[in-house]
């Protein structure tokens, strides 16, 4: 064989196909089904921190009177329980989701920038180390709650600084996994798939990656203006400099409000995927469910401001705002509609997965309605920063992101780890945990309602009642997802080996690889009809 | 993908181009499309006195254009294969580099290796050494390219 070569060329042998093994293919893994598995247990332990923080929050609130913890300790729980909750946990979880699903289903080998996926995941580590030592420098965490407000935040300790670097470094971590994931969809698509044949939850991660990608600069700006506030002798947010604490509230919910659809797009496309699976038909109105995740983007810039109807904005405004954030449920109530029509009449069947689907449907409706509440104008200022609105967000983000979360982790579980998980054991925790969540969240409704505001750790007697409810309902939640660690670890130690499709009505390029799903997948293009 | 299939009076050429979900014209809006609104975002908030925002929606938008940029480097990769005469040819096309490899086709053995996963690959061997070739092609394509290559190489091949 005769050969010249101009320049370096990369030929593989037969052996190209052998991985890494021990703790370095951990540490050094550029495979995004590594890095997706790494994301996922990163947010379990995150998920079961900020949920321990959570728990002190309702012993404290168990009863009233201060119990357990000072004022000021129980403002670090609420603040560290929201920013790691949103940071940590959720925004990972479906990082790692899409690190694993979204190169197999749309026929892609790895993600575009492999080495940047594994810097994307380990810059969570410092972070995470950072807004967790905070409890422990002099004055404790950040107390000012997870969004930061001025003048708190500026007056704050060194834990502030602690929390901002943290953001910024997670800011980081999310603008290269969104570039990564953009990228590897609209390139590295296998032939044949078009844009419009692309799997409900690829589209509504590339519309979550742009949202990251528009959102990101805004709240990395806001907390970098605090830092000057903080340390520089600017005065960006200092009304006695010329400054202006609301203009903080307004670069801040305009993140804000896009990052709520940032935890809940990911969801939405989680749903669109079981659903017709469990169905056994496929999703109805496939383009309209793409248009509708599109509309809800664009729209959820629009709306920040119902955060701050108090804040004494002019009524113009708050008119707008009001008007904008009720036309948001027209493309989710399509979506809430195309879910319901592809069960109707279906084959359905209720295994874990589609248990927790149904569930979501139905809880982050009632959070879409609460929100509605909250929209209408004369109401929120009756409503702000009550249990109302805690109640609120929780449906959204809990029954609506965490369940979906835990729902899309065991539907692809038997395609990561080749078995079947316990299917009773997963039911016990669907029960479990919805049961519990409701009992904790829903009498919060009554509690705000009532009047009782939210980040305080002590409260009248008439809140007595239905905040022992809502402990108990939290403990339970809490220990009910200790099943769930339990489930997915039993499932990677055996179980019933898994088929290559693994659910009836699974369709989709990645029920066509081998289960467990083999360490190098699609190194040959599939072709897609 | 196979761009262009010459096959006439004894000469064989075939090139193959990776697949590429988004041609460099569509690249090129989609990084304008993404990009807009950021910048309106960051001017928007810089005349609202929030400047700071400005910086960091440029620094993004230069990381977003270099990784489109990065990925379009391969726009022009190729691999093609040819016979003429004595010489078969592979010819490859990465990024900047191209490397040019002469087999006498007459010695040649066209080997299909099938891994555990299902997928196919395909190589040349001549003289000890080997070259994997196709790997811008579906399994189909494979099988094709390898039957095809063994009617026009090596004795071995005939057996």
């Amino acid at each position: 064989m005769s050969t010249t070569t101009a320049a370096h060329h990369d030929d593989h042998g037969h052996d190209s196909h052998a991985h890494p093994t021990g703790l370095m293919r951990w540490v050094k893994s550029t495979n995004h089904k590594d890095i997706g598995t790494m994301y996922l247990w990163f947010s379990f332990a995150m998920f079961m921190f900020a949920g321990a923080l959570a728990m002190g929050i309702r012993a404290e609130l168990f009863q009233p009177g201060l119990q357990f913890v000072q004022p000021e300790v129980f403002n670090q729980l609420t603040t560290l329980h929201g920013l790691i909750m949103i940071f940590g946990a959720i925004m990972p979880a479906f990082v790692g989701l899409a690190n694993w699903q979204v190169p197999l289903m749309i026929g892609a080998p790895d993600m575009a920038f492999p080495r940047l996926n594994n810097m994307s995941f380990w810059l969570l580590i410092p972070a995470a180390i950072l807004l967790m030592a905070s409890f422990f420098v002099p004055g404790g965490a950040a107390s000012g709650g997870w969004t930061m407000y001025p003048p708190l935040s500026v007056q704050g300790g060194m834990s502030v600084d602690m929390t901002i670097f943290a953001i910024h470094i997670l800011g980081v971590s999310s603008i290269v996994g969104s570039i990564n994931i953009i990228t590897t969809i609209f390139n590295m698509r296998a032939p044949g798939m078009t844009l419009m044949k692309m799997p409900m939850f690829v589209w509504t991660w590339l519309i979550t990656a742009y949202l990251l990608i528009a959102a990101m600069p805004v709240l990395a700006g806001a907390v970098t203006m605090l830092i000057t506030d903080r340390h520089f002798g600017t005065t960006f947010f200092n009304a006695a400099g010329g400054g202006d604490p609301v203009l903080f509230q307004h670069v801040f919910w305009f993140f804000g409000h896009p990052e709520v659809y940032i935890m809940i797009l990911p969801a939405f496309g989680i749903l669109s995927t079981i659903i017709p699976t469990f169905a056994r038909k496929p999703l109805f109105g496939y383009a309209s469910m793409v248009y509708a995740t599109a509309a809800i983007a664009v729209l959820s810039f629009v709306v920040w401001a119902h955060h701050m109807f108090t804040t004494g904005m002019p009524v113009a405004g708050q008119l707008f705002f009001m008007y904008s954030t009720m036309l948001i449920s027209v493309p989710t109530g399509v979506k809430v509609f195309n879910w319901l029509a592809t069960m109707w009449k279906g084959s359905m069947t209720f295994e874990t997965p589609m248990l927790f689907s149904v569930a979501v449907v139905f809880l982050f409706t009632i959070g879409g309605l609460t929100g509605l509440v909250c929209a209408i104008l004369p109401v929120d200022i009756q409503l702000q920063d009550t249990y109302y609105v805690v109640a609120h967000f929780h449906y959204v983000l809990f029954s609506g992101a965490a369940m979906s979360i835990m729902g899309g982790v065991y539907y692809w579980l038997p395609k990561w780890t080749g078995h079947m998980y316990d299917e009773k054991l997963g039911k016990w925790h669907f029960w479990t945990t919805t049961i519990a969540f409701n009992v904790t969240f829903f009498p919060m409704h009554f509690t705000g309602l009532a009047g009782m505001p939210r980040r305080i750790p002590d409260y009248s007697q008439q809140f007595a009642e239905f905040n022992m409810i809502s402990s108990v309902g939290a403990f339970a939640l809490g220990i009910s997802q200790l099943l769930f660690l339990y489930v997915v670890i039993k499932c990677i130690r055996g179980g019933t080996k898994a088929t290559n499709q693994v659910w009836e009505g699974a369709h989709g390029l990645e029920w066509t690889v081998a289960s467990p799903a083999p360490f190098h997948t699609f190194e040959t293009p599939p072709q897609v009809k | 993908m196979v761009v262009s299939e010459i096959d006439a009076c004894n000469s064989f050429k075939v090139t193959f181009k990776p697949n590429s979900a988004l041609s460099a014209v569509s690249k090129q809006k989609v990084v304008i499309l993404l990009t807009v609104i950021p910048s309106v975002i960051g001017i928007a908030f810089c005349f609202l006195g929030a400047w700071l925002v400005l910086p960091f929606v440029g620094l993004e938008i230069v990381a977003l254009a270099y990784a489109f940029y990065y990925v379009n480097r391969h726009e022009a990769d190729y691999e093609s294969i040819s016979i003429d005469g004595d010489g078969l040819v592979v010819e490859r096309c990465v990024g900047e580099s191209v490397s040019r490899q002469v087999i006498n086709p007459y010695w040649v053995t066209v080997v299909q290796h099938e891994l555990a996963n299902g997928e196919l690959h395909l190589y040349l061997q001549s003289h000890g050494k080997e070259l994997e070739i196709g790997r811008y092609l579906t399994r189909k394509q494979r099988e094709l390219l390898a039957k095809q290559l063994k009617q026009r190489t090596g004795i071995l091949n005939r057996n």
